[in-house]
């Protein structure tokens, strides 16, 4: 089953004021442990950042990288812009882990270091929540 | 006694050095009085230095300020947000002007406090609406690029509430910079007074580096390796992401700390990457040049 985390929602939810923003080690901590807490282990996750204003890198690292390397058994993310891609990737390969990012289309990519990278589409094919579409893309069977 | 220390006429990165070497002479037991009568401008760099200097001067006694003469210069220094700050730290002697911190274009952020991660949300907040205009039309920097500031910006005041274990400030103001490079730039400018890079990275990298260890070797752990005190090994990637988003724009990054500065030069200045035993000053001054795209010049 796919758990579904909609970022904004929970940062709203776990810091007091109303940010749209993404940055601070301590907001990232605070959403971390909010979504760690209605988030099982070694599930297969949606995270959606529609909403979500900037990304810095210490939010990156303190939400997706801990997530991805303690949590989560495949992270999916959803809403991206370039600029979070641009703080997440980095920080993902820094960490040598991968997620799986959606684009407007639907279509699926890997972003992160290369080794895990591969595996990660063949996982969400082989739990039949992805396949190959007709043009030789991948994209989820449900969201 | 009361001790002297000039402000420079042309207060930035270049002549705070010559302020630095003024503030160092001052001993334990001495009152220290900035003179700024002289000054006929600061950039946002030398707005927060002054008051990292007079935050530090303050742990021995109040010091004195002497505002600029010149009443363009010190309504400036009003609109730019410094004397609300400089009101708690300095005996202010001269007339400043009651006005309220900018809403033109230059002042893209006032001089602003940062003590805590809510000061870093507001600041974030705050330049998102206000910067973006300014780095699309006048700079000529891709809209999305604003983000991509914000997040420099972020990074740049969390290592003041991260390591630097005091408060310090923040100001952002774009202008035309015609010694240098005669097109328009967005400065960040980040100072404290706290306790530097070589003593917040000592316990995890002075063995290291051996004899080698000091601010310069702390400068060039903290810029060029990524090196963070802390263990986790998600951490130091900040700076590293403030030089990979000023490579893209031609930026330049420069980081005084202590007696060391470091930069990453852009081809279209002529800085010194590294700098050691210099005069020393309290904390970290943290100066970041984003240039009008286009026209660079070698």
């Amino acid at each position: 089953m796919i758990q579904h985390i909609k970022v904004h929602e929970v940062l709203q939810q776990s810091v007091a004021g109303f940010y749209a923003d993404l940055v601070t080690r301590p907001t990232g901590r605070a959403v971390r442990e909010s979504i760690e807490r209605a988030l099982p282990a070694g599930t297969i996750a949606v995270m959606d950042f529609t909403g979500v204003g900037c990304l810095d890198y210490s939010c990156a690292d303190e939400i997706v990288a801990k997530l991805v390397r303690e949590k989560v058994r495949v992270l999916l993310l959803r809403g991206t812009s370039d600029a979070h891609r641009d703080a997440i990737e980095p920080v993902l390969l820094g960490h040598g882990l991968a997620a799986v990012c959606e684009r407007p289309d639907g279509t699926l990519h890997v972003i992160g270091a290369r080794e895990p990278a591969a595996a990660l589409l063949d996982e969400l094919v082989a739990q039949q929540v992805a396949a190959r579409t007709p043009g030789g893309a991948i994209a989820l069977t449900a969201a | 006694m009361t001790r002297l220390v000039e402000v420079p006429v042309q207060f930035d990165d270049r002549s705070f050095d010559q302020f630095a070497a003024a503030y160092a002479q001052a001993a334990d037991g001495e009152r220290v009085l900035f003179d700024a009568h002289a000054a006929e401008w600061a950039s946002p760099y030398g707005l927060v230095g002054l008051l990292a200097a007079g935050e530090a001067a303050g742990r021995r006694e109040r010091p004195l300020l002497t505002v600029p003469a010149n009443t363009e210069v010190v309504s400036y220094w009003a609109r730019a947000g410094f004397f609300r700050e400089a009101a708690d730290l300095f005996e202010i002697h001269g007339k400043v002007p009651r006005t309220k911190p900018a809403t033109e274009s230059e002042v893209l952020l006032p001089v602003t406090p940062v003590r805590a991660a809510e000061d870093v949300h507001a600041v974030v907040s705050t330049i998102q609406q206000r910067a973006s205009a300014i780095l699309a039309k006048e700079l000529g920097l891709d809209p999305k690029a604003t983000m991509g500031f914000a997040m420099a910006l972020s990074e740049a005041c969390q290592n003041i509430v991260e390591h630097a274990g005091a408060g310090g400030w923040v100001a952002v103001q774009a202008y035309n910079w015609r010694r240098k490079l005669a097109r328009r730039v967005v400065v960040i400018a980040v100072a404290d007074a706290g306790v530097g890079f070589r003593h917040s990275l000592e316990p995890s990298q002075a063995k290291r580096f051996g004899d080698r260890w000091g601010d310069a070797a702390a400068l060039e752990a903290a810029l060029i390796q990524g090196t963070s005190r802390f263990r986790d090994p998600g951490r130091g990637q900040g700076l590293a992401g403030i030089r990979r988003y000023l490579a893209r724009w031609e930026g330049k990054v420069a980081i005084r700390s202590g007696t060391a500065r470091i930069a990453i030069v852009p081809r279209w200045d002529d800085d010194v990457p590294l700098r050691d035993g210099l005069p020393a000053f309290p904390g970290s001054q943290v100066l970041l040049i984003i240039p009008e795209q286009g026209s660079a010049q070698a």
